[in-house]
């Protein structure tokens, strides 16, 4: 892969995406990993009566979501050195089971601070496979050189 | 899903030893329209979390993300890097085993807590073989559109007190215990 240089890099420029599929062992499974164990997330049965967010089954956890989100930059960063230095977001749409999460990211900005500080912000959207939107972040990433 | 049902995912010594059943001792969690905005001290979470090797893996794994950085150890040892290059979302795993059960900052366990989004801060990466402790205090707390959010401020430190990761941690909460109790015998507890 070519290295990612603050020169190289423009607004405009799309960054390679980042897709996944997920249903229920998904969400066990990233429950396990992330110590999140909110039984919106992981208890069917809870959920039928319960339904945080009126729907009456699991949902995926919004750090999942970010996660992949997440994943569109450092896949791109990460070989070329650049470092995530911030990062907002908005889930807008809880992930259901059975879903494609199609995560695409775009630079937006480039800031010309000093050799060092230089920084792009990538926006990154979450998508599912209808093309409804279930997120939305700005994460800045710095050059080191 | 019990603790059991779980095991079967188990990988490393923390999945095993913490507590998967966020029903128990709920009733004590802080709670939205409890928490003392008055007292802003900064307190320390419960536990502290020693990296290792297989809680980055696995958390690459668990997010679906297959980049060897995070994946393979001898790959990313011989990388730039020099190792092991925690998914950045990574701080989630760390935070929920620093917080604890009984310890102020507990909200985040809450049954039926909504994740509107966060803000998070880095500053420099998490190693393998680090000590992290977390710090934190109230940060904000806010009804938008019917929903109660509570915000902490939640900053994590190496062994050296040098600071890792701020997260201004966010979740829309059941507004009152009474709704808490709601949601532990299955009813909605929230007003929205």
């Amino acid at each position: 892969m070519e290295k990612v240089t603050f020169e190289s890099v423009n607004p405009g420029d799309v960054l390679p995406p980042f897709t996944r599929s997920v249903n229920q062992e998904t969400f066990w499974k990233y429950a396990v990993a992330s110590f999140d164990y909110n039984p919106l997330h992981n208890e069917p049965d809870w959920v039928k009566t319960a339904a945080p967010f009126k729907i009456p089954f699991t949902v995926g956890h919004g750090m999942m979501t970010l996660s992949f989100m997440t994943s569109v930059v450092t896949t791109w960063a990460l070989p070329s050195m650049l470092h995530i230095r911030k990062m907002t977001s908005k889930f807008t749409r809880p992930v259901e089971q059975g879903w494609e999460v199609r995560c695409s990211g775009v630079v937006s900005e480039k800031h010309y601070i000093t050799k060092g500080k230089n920084f792009v912000t990538v926006e990154v959207t979450a998508e599912n496979q209808d093309g409804a939107l279930l997120g939305i972040s700005e994460m800045e990433v710095v050059f080191p050189d | 899903m019990s603790h059991a049902d779980l095991a079967k995912y188990f990988k490393t010594e923390k999945q095993m030893e913490f507590s998967t059943d966020f029903f128990t001792n709920a009733e004590n969690y802080e709670v939205w329209d409890e928490i003392d905005f008055a007292n802003l001290e900064e307190v320390d979470g419960e536990n502290t979390f020693e990296i290792k090797a297989e809680d980055v893996t696995f958390y690459a794994e668990g997010c679906l993300d297959d980049n060897p950085l995070m994946t393979d150890e001898e790959y990313a040892t011989n990388s730039p890097y020099g190792g092991l290059v925690p998914h950045p979302i990574f701080i989630t795993t760390i935070c929920f085993w620093c917080v604890g059960v009984k310890g102020k900052g507990n909200w985040i366990r809450t049954p039926g807590a909504r994740n509107p989004g966060q803000v998070i801060e880095f500053y420099e990466n998490f190693r393998v073989g680090e000590i992290i402790h977390v710090k934190m205090k109230p940060h904000d707390r806010y009804i938008k559109r019917g929903k109660c959010y509570l915000q902490y401020q939640m900053d994590a430190y190496n062994q050296d007190d040098v600071l890792k990761c701020r997260m201004y941690a966010t979740l829309i909460l059941p507004r009152t215990r009474e709704d808490i109790r709601k949601f532990l015998k299955g009813i909605r507890g929230l007003e929205d």
